[in-house]
């Protein structure tokens, strides 16, 4: 049976790990990204994602040396995004181990990139991150270009396009720590067809139970939860399975004899 | 012993190499005949579609080399996701066409309700085939990301299966060859450990 993923997301300011908090600029500093990713390989967690999350704001690109580090010190799949808008990007950031890449603001701009991709690497590297915010009861694509989109009007645009997954962000709930917007996944999950990776608002176990058990989702994203609460992948795997789940669960490490 | 690491512009080939690096045993990423030739075991991973990776691997003259080295002259040779769908006689994405037609059989797009690409870890199940040497993965979970998959014309050469609505082949053997739908070099042990069980036999 295909287990539920969980996936730390590492969000890096071009300086340091940070953890924002409905996304504002105001970002907590949390810690070194080469070291969270070697804790994170130790403790055998599913697949990591890494966010430059201000490089597209800042016209930059994301520091490949600081990326090849970090894929370095895991054994799990790794998903790098912040800033890609040309092939090249995505080219650089597979060459040096990265397993997909993650796209936003490019694709905010010209979906079609989404399918120029996929034609040169596949689609199973590409994984779209859709931020939505809520304002009222309407949910709208989250973006810092100056643009209104509803959400719902964006999904069934892109549906079609040819992508691999998609994490899907409450920007209400980012860092607050208090349970994930369910009503939003259960109307994303009906119009896309890929994977989904549900983040924002993981603070404690019982957050996963619901959201497993409300929703039929196989992928969850978290962050604050591992920076500012005891639990690790395992405590969240064993709520998850709970509900009645699968999981990966690892009982004895292998160390090779050469 | 040397390992070759095929570069045929398809992918992930320092996973592969940080690996077997990991495991001990030294690697080469390579698109040379003559390195190719010098080389112990041979490797080919990829990712991307299959038209693409098999006009890559023409295209270098790597096609006719490799089905020399490792067909005729039985040179171990592990396959990796793209690599073991290109093993195929047939291919179909993102349209018909032949593959290496070392193994016989066709690679198909995953016709299911589920969502596709049948991405994240999934236990395999060993079959009847080389039991012995695949039962200690039996149940284990390995890291997959794939929306075609390969279907045997003879069910002998599949030694793992695995399950997403309906049973797939997970890895395919045949003598000295040897291929995996799955991705060994990100499936953590479980994935080591099988990359050492295949490669220390010919160490």
């Amino acid at each position: 049976m295909l287990k539920c993923r969980i996936i730390p997301i590492l969000t890096f300011s071009g300086l340091a790990l940070v953890k924002t908090k409905k996304f504002a600029g105001n970002a907590r500093m949390v810690g070194n990204a080469v070291q969270a990713a070697k804790v994170f390989n130790s403790r055998n967690v599913d697949e990591l994602a890494f966010l430059d999350i201000y490089a597209s704001d800042q016209n930059r690109k994301i520091n490949l040396q600081m990326v090849r580090s970090i894929i370095n010190e895991c054994f799990m799949p790794v998903a790098i995004g912040g800033g890609i808008s040309t092939i090249k990007d995505i080219q650089d950031l597979l060459a040096i181990g990265a397993d997909k890449v993650i796209i936003k603001s490019k694709i905010i701009k010209n979906p079609e990139f989404i399918n120029e991709a996929a034609n040169i690497f596949g689609n199973q590297c590409i994984t779209l991150a859709i931020d939505a915010i809520k304002e009222g009861s309407d949910y709208f694509l989250y973006n810092r270009l100056g643009k209104t989109i509803p959400l719902v009007d964006f999904l069934n645009k892109i549906a079609s396009f040819n992508f691999g997954e998609i994490i899907l962000t409450s920007v209400n709930n980012d860092g607050m720590m208090s349970g994930f917007d369910i009503e939003l996944v259960q109307l994303v999950e009906k119009l896309i067809k890929v994977p989904i990776v549900v983040s924002g608002g993981a603070g404690e176990p019982a957050h996963f139970k619901e959201l497993f058990s409300k929703t039929n989702i196989e992928a969850v994203g978290a962050a604050s939860i591992f920076y500012f609460t005891r639990y690790t992948s395992y405590d969240l795997k064993m709520a998850i399975s709970s509900v009645g789940r699968p999981v990966r669960i690892i009982n004895e490490s292998f160390v090779p004899l050469n | 012993m040397k390992i070759a690491i095929i570069k045929y512009g398809m992918g992930n080939v320092s996973s592969v190499q940080k690996s077997l690096k990991k495991l001990g045993y030294d690697s080469i990423i390579t698109d040379d005949h003559i390195e190719i030739r010098q080389a112990d075991l041979i490797i080919l991973p990829g990712v991307g579609s299959f038209q693409a990776g098999m006009e890559n691997l023409q295209k270098s003259g790597l096609a006719d080399f490799l089905t020399q080295e490792v067909v005729e002259k039985g040179k171990p040779f592990i396959g990796i996701c793209l690599g073991m769908q290109l093993l195929a006689t047939l291919g179909n994405e993102p349209c018909k066409c032949n593959g290496l037609g070392w193994i016989d059989g066709e690679v198909k797009k995953i016709k299911s309700k589920l969502r596709i690409p049948h991405l994240g870890w999934n236990n395999v199940q060993i079959t009847d085939n080389k039991k012995d040497f695949y039962r200690e993965f039996d149940n284990l979970d390995y890291y997959f990301i794939h929306s075609y998959h390969f279907v045997v014309r003879d069910s002998k050469d599949a030694t793992l299966m695995v399950t997403y609505d309906f049973p797939m082949v997970a890895a395919l053997q045949e003598n000295n060859i040897y291929a995996m739908q799955f991705h060994p070099e990100k499936s953590q042990d479980a994935g080591m450990r099988l990359l050492k069980k295949i490669i220390d036999q010919y160490a």
